[in-house]
């Protein structure tokens, strides 16, 4: 049985990185701000896999933006998954040729399945993560695309549901509520997953400490805990919540 | 002979991880993919992504599977990863029958395991524990259980005991490792495990 993983998620818009705030962004700083301020690399060997998504509101650079990818990760040894406002498949070959070990895909899961059917019969269902941005409403969820934008029409179970047919190979579940709160992970979205579903879930969206990790990955049906939240978790933040995690015994991978 | 490292570059797959992995080690790295350059290396690594019979039909083509054996009979030990590891085996089902590089005694098929009953997902992707052999070069200095990661739909699996270096478990048993004489392979991906995987990739190096 593969281990539970620490999920890192950097968010990128031309030439710098953000904190996002219920889908607002937040300048931080750019790579080098980000090497001298948090030792990037050093905190890379306390996940399992590194995110790192590309959520410019203009235009996006896919070139500028593989060169950052290649140079956070060059001393990462470690799953890397990359994505933001993929429409082609060249730009997957792009990501995947400029080391993508997994193509992250969000607006495309709505707007084009042909796409998303196409990436998995090329690279395979296990390179193929399936972002959903999701609200809570009065007794229901709804999914927002186009980065939180648009509201579908389709209710939240029904469209995990249509992800799981369209053969993508894991979920990453991202609440707009609790994003960048530090209030938790929102885990009754869980009830909302298709019954039965084998599909990998990876949490995101709110959590600000090492308690509300552990909460998510302490459910049988998430097998990952995400965090964007440079503030909280750069420094030895990341190491000290990946010791509490095994302290507590989440069946995680030691090195 | 100082430590000099060529990456096979048969024209399928990322080469990144692996060469920034054995740069981190501190070594001389060249990704080539012409066998007439590929001589006068310490040690040869074959990485592997995507199906067994493209990358045969590739390396068949360039000539690199008569290199490859030229080399091993030479000495120079070679470490395959991923699929370049079940490249060495004498054969796979993958995508129709296919022969392999033969260095190795073992074949290479789907897991067979039935995900419903088990739980378990094809392909398994993630780290996960394996078990060394005692006395493995590979894995020397390691636990009896490590943690490494994999993406893989098919396993290796050898008659004999001979080369197996590791072993892991995912509804069935699996090779995970082989060593034999200067050969030697890795199911998981060293590259992306790591310390572990910095650990086993300069085992390689020093022990091979």
């Amino acid at each position: 049985m593969a281990k539970k993983r620490l999920v890192f998620t950097l968010l990128y818009q031309q030439g710098a990185f953000y904190l996002s705030r219920n889908f607002r962004l937040q300048r931080v700083g750019d790579l080098h701000w980000l090497n001298n301020n948090y030792r990037f690399a050093s905190i890379a060997t306390a996940i399992d896999e590194l995110v790192i998504l590309d959520v410019s509101r203009q235009p996006r650079d896919l070139d500028v933006f593989c060169a950052m990818a290649a140079e956070v990760s060059a001393n990462c040894f470690m799953p890397l998954a990359l994505g933001g406002g993929i429409t082609t498949m060249a730009q997957a070959e792009t990501l995947i040729s400029n080391g993508a070990d997994k193509l992250i895909l969000n607006t495309a899961l709505a707007r084009n399945p042909e796409l998303v059917r196409e990436l998995v019969a090329i690279y395979g269902s296990q390179c193929i993560v399936a972002s959903v941005d999701y609200r809570r409403e009065a007794d229901s969820f709804a999914v927002y695309v186009d980065q939180g934008q648009e509201r579908l029409d389709c209710p939240l179970a029904r469209y995990l549901a249509d992800l799981e047919a369209l053969q993508v190979g894991e979920l990453y579940l991202n609440c707009i509520d609790r994003d960048g709160t530090g209030q938790g992970y929102c885990l009754e979205v869980l009830q909302q997953l298709p019954p039965a579903c084998h599909l990998p879930v990876i949490m995101a969206g709110g959590a600000g400490n090492q308690h509300h990790l552990l909460a998510g990955l302490a459910c049988s049906q998430i097998d990952a805990a995400a965090t964007a939240n440079l503030f909280n978790f750069v420094g030895d933040g990341l190491p000290r919540s990946r010791d509490h995690l095994l302290d507590h015994g989440i069946a995680m991978a030691r090195w | 002979m100082a430590v000099e490292v060529a990456i096979v570059d048969y024209g399928a797959g990322n080469l990144r991880s692996v060469r920034q992995a054995l740069i981190h080690l501190g070594v001389h790295v060249t990704v080539q993919g012409d066998p007439d350059r590929l001589r006068g290396f310490s040690h040869l690594v074959l990485p592997g992504v995507g199906s067994f019979r493209r990358a045969m039909e590739l390396i068949r083509s360039r000539g690199l599977d008569q290199l490859l054996a030229e080399r091993v009979a030479q000495g120079v030990p070679l470490l395959g990863i991923c699929l370049g590891m079940q490249l060495l085996a004498a054969r796979s089902s993958e995508d129709g029958e296919t022969q392999g590089l033969g260095l190795i005694a073992g074949e290479v098929d789907r897991f067979a395991f039935d995900p419903v009953a088990t739980g378990l997902k094809i392909p398994h992707v993630g780290f996960d524990a394996v078990t060394p052999v005692a006395g493995s070069r590979l894995f020397s200095g390691f636990a009896q259980q490590v943690d490494f990661y994999f993406t893989h739909s098919f396993r290796l699996r050898c008659g004999a005991i001979e080369p197996v270096a590791a072993t892991a478990w995912h509804g069935e048993s699996y090779v995970a490792a082989v060593e034999q004489g200067v050969l030697a392979g890795t199911q998981f991906h060293p590259e992306k495990s790591q310390a572990n995987g910095l650990k086993l990739l300069a085992n390689f190096l020093e022990r091979f």
